[in-house]
């Protein structure tokens, strides 16, 4: 019939019209009732976005920043200077420039979020004395202030006598001498990439947790009566549950991990070939103050997540599809 | 003799303990046993090493050896932060509260925000709410790092023309931490408000009660776990905010508690000790809030992303 009987939340029985009144006005409340939040997230975000396009394409400096619609346009000029870069190119095994570095860094450290964050959900995922204390536990690294756990990284890895690490590793006979960590090529990409599977696995592990405890009983009753051991269930039903679970967090997390400036910055300062291209977009605006460089890094960086996205939404999810 | 007696147990009774703990032990229990005492560890360690540094002194922080229990609870790193007669004095209590003044602002409008925006998106009908829900996901998507160069220039743009202070003000913080969050916190209340029945409201709607009274009268009481969430994780990003701050504040008196442990890190005589304590004074309140809050806050760090 009309617009309002098939919304089955307005039907009182009222005339037409004053339906097509009562249902405008709704919409009107709706615009005023969202309009704040959209004012705030069109102003802030989406319009800054669009505008850091044409700052791309402009040179801006200190002088001219608070006049950047004067600026004067130098088309793909930055963009140019961030590719002849030594900090943004590849230059061969020893020094792969912020761009490698970046997708190296933001894959490995998403995989191992996630297989961390997988077993810590198994464990929890059996019964225990303390299994709910244990769980607050496990979701502390995640809740914690980025810079107190940065910090407190960076004293544990200390090359000084006082470092703990070195300590402990010496004590043991492990290492002959103290390792600067943070400091070594390689070995500093590396702790990186633990330090964010440290810091990250417990949300992985809520989001596989509460799939793991929708998954259905009868499923793994069934897979006994086939006779099948613990790591033949894990392979074929809890894993095959868990897919679509694990395809979304490792697209949320990938993203998150790409776009991450702080975790770098506060452990190795993007130093000793950890540099990003989130901490290389900071370098090149706010410490050569080059900002429209600095807006071409993150645009690089913007496209190199959007040419992602689209291969990751044509072949990884169309597969779960079929 | 005999509390010893029964402290120590007799040769017999221990192998009956070593037998009865072998035939305990499965494969299983081991491995989980040892995976557990890894995680615990590898968790518990850092902040133990957190709080223990910030009882040390200066002479227990560069000592030879690091110190591994503090030989007494030594507030030195503490007066360094706080007294106004230290010699090396950070005037810490300036910087948490500046941390306070954003947060808590931050959290209360996000809250009444994203309270009114979630109601229209859950329960109105209007063009444009497609387009709406699209532009959160996009938030979702986009680096901090991109928008801070066009805010830096919007708002220098802005201070040149109307002439207020860009740099160290705490209101621009305020709004750039509301554009980060709001988006979150409306698709994490429409979530919510989706499960109120709509009955209820109809009833309110029958008896001709209007939609912000609807709002104000049912809604929000049904929603408060909801409202605590959301509450508590704008406060808890306001709080620990690291790149927003950095680049829109200069003066020390101005900085918020993250940029400060970063200027203390980088002084040029190193003071770990005063670091890990002015650490230990941010992680506290956070940990504790979460914590107490366990329950609600779970639901909505899942409900925040991937359903099912």
């Amino acid at each position: 019939m009309s617009v309002a009987a098939k919304d089955p939340r307005l039907r009182p029985p009222v005339s037409r019209r004053r339906w097509h009144s009562l249902e405008a006005r709704e919409a009107r409340l709706a615009w005023v009732l969202i309009a704040p939040t959209a004012l705030i997230v069109f102003g802030l975000i989406i319009f800054p976005a669009i505008f850091s396009i044409w700052i791309s394409f402009a040179h801006v400096t200190l002088g001219n920043l608070h006049d950047v619609f004067h600026a004067p346009f130098v088309g793909l000029e930055k963009y140019r200077r961030v590719f002849n870069d030594f900090a943004f190119k590849w230059q061969g095994f020893h020094s792969w420039g912020a761009a490698v570095t970046s997708i190296v860094y933001s894959f490995t450290a998403t995989s191992l979020t996630l297989l961390v964050g997988l077993i810590a959900s198994l464990l929890l995922n059996r019964p225990f004395r303390g299994r709910g204390l244990a769980r607050a536990v496990f979701l502390i690294p995640y809740v914690a202030p980025i810079v107190s756990v940065a910090f407190v990284w960076r004293w544990i890895l200390d090359p000084r006598p006082s470092g703990v690490l070195n300590d402990i590793l010496l004590k043991l006979g492990a290492i002959d001498l103290p390792i600067a960590y943070l400091a070594t090529r390689g070995l500093a990409l590396l702790i990186v990439i633990i330090f964010e599977a440290w810091r990250y696995f417990p949300f992985a592990m809520l989001m596989i947790l509460a799939r793991l405890q929708a998954v259905d009983k009868t499923l793994y009753e069934a897979a006994d009566v086939d006779g099948a051991n613990t790591w033949h269930k894990f392979l074929h039903v809890t894993l095959p549950e868990l897919r679509y679970v694990l395809g979304a967090l490792f697209l949320l997390r990938l993203i998150w991990t790409f776009n991450k400036f702080d975790d770098i910055f506060l452990l190795t300062g993007g130093g000793f070939g950890t540099n990003e291209l989130p901490v290389l977009t900071y370098q090149f605006s706010f410490k050569s103050f080059d900002f429209g460089k600095g807006a071409a890094t993150a645009m690089i960086l913007l496209v190199i997540l959007v040419v992602f996205l689209l291969i990751y939404a044509n072949t990884i999810m169309k597969g779960t599809d079929e | 003799m005999t509390a010893q007696d029964s402290a120590y147990p007799s040769r017999d009774e221990r192998l009956n303990l070593i037998d009865r703990l072998a035939r305990w032990i499965t494969w299983p229990r081991f491995i989980f046993a040892l995976a557990m005492t890894f995680f615990l560890t590898s968790i518990l360690f850092p902040f133990y090493w957190m709080v223990s540094s910030s009882f040390k002194t200066y002479a227990e922080i560069g000592g030879r050896e690091p110190v591994y229990i503090p030989s007494a609870l030594r507030l030195d790193a503490y007066l360094e932060l706080f007294d106004p007669s230290n010699p090396s004095f950070w005037n810490f209590g300036v910087n948490i509260i500046n941390t306070i003044k954003i947060a808590v602002p931050t959290a209360l409008i996000a809250v009444i925000l994203s309270t009114l925006g979630a109601y229209a998106v859950a329960r109105l009908k209007f063009g444009g709410r497609g387009m709406i829900l699209n532009s959160i996901l996009i938030v979702y998507l986009f680096p901090g790092i991109l928008l801070i160069i066009p805010l830096f220039a919007m708002v220098s743009r802005i201070g040149a023309s109307i002439g207020f202070d860009v740099q160290d003000n705490l209101v621009v913080l305020v709004f750039t931490y509301l554009a980060q969050t709001l988006p979150v916190a409306l698709y994490m209340l429409s979530n919510y408000f989706r499960t109120i029945p709509v009955e209820i409201e109809q009833a309110g709607l029958i008896d001709g009660c209007s939609r912000i009274s609807i709002i104000w009268r049912i809604t929000l009481p049904l929603a408060i776990p909801a409202l605590v969430s959301v509450a508590i994780y704008t406060f808890m990003i306001a709080w620990n905010e690291f790149l927003y701050a950095l680049v829109f504040l200069n003066s020390r008196d101005m900085f918020t508690m993250p940029i400060k442990i970063n200027t203390i890190y980088n002084d040029p005589t190193p003071r770990p000790h005063v670091v890990m304590a002015a650490s230990t004074i941010m992680t506290i309140p956070v940990v504790v809030l979460f914590l107490a809050l366990q329950r609600f806050l779970e639901e909505g760090l899942t409900a925040g992303s991937v359903k099912g």
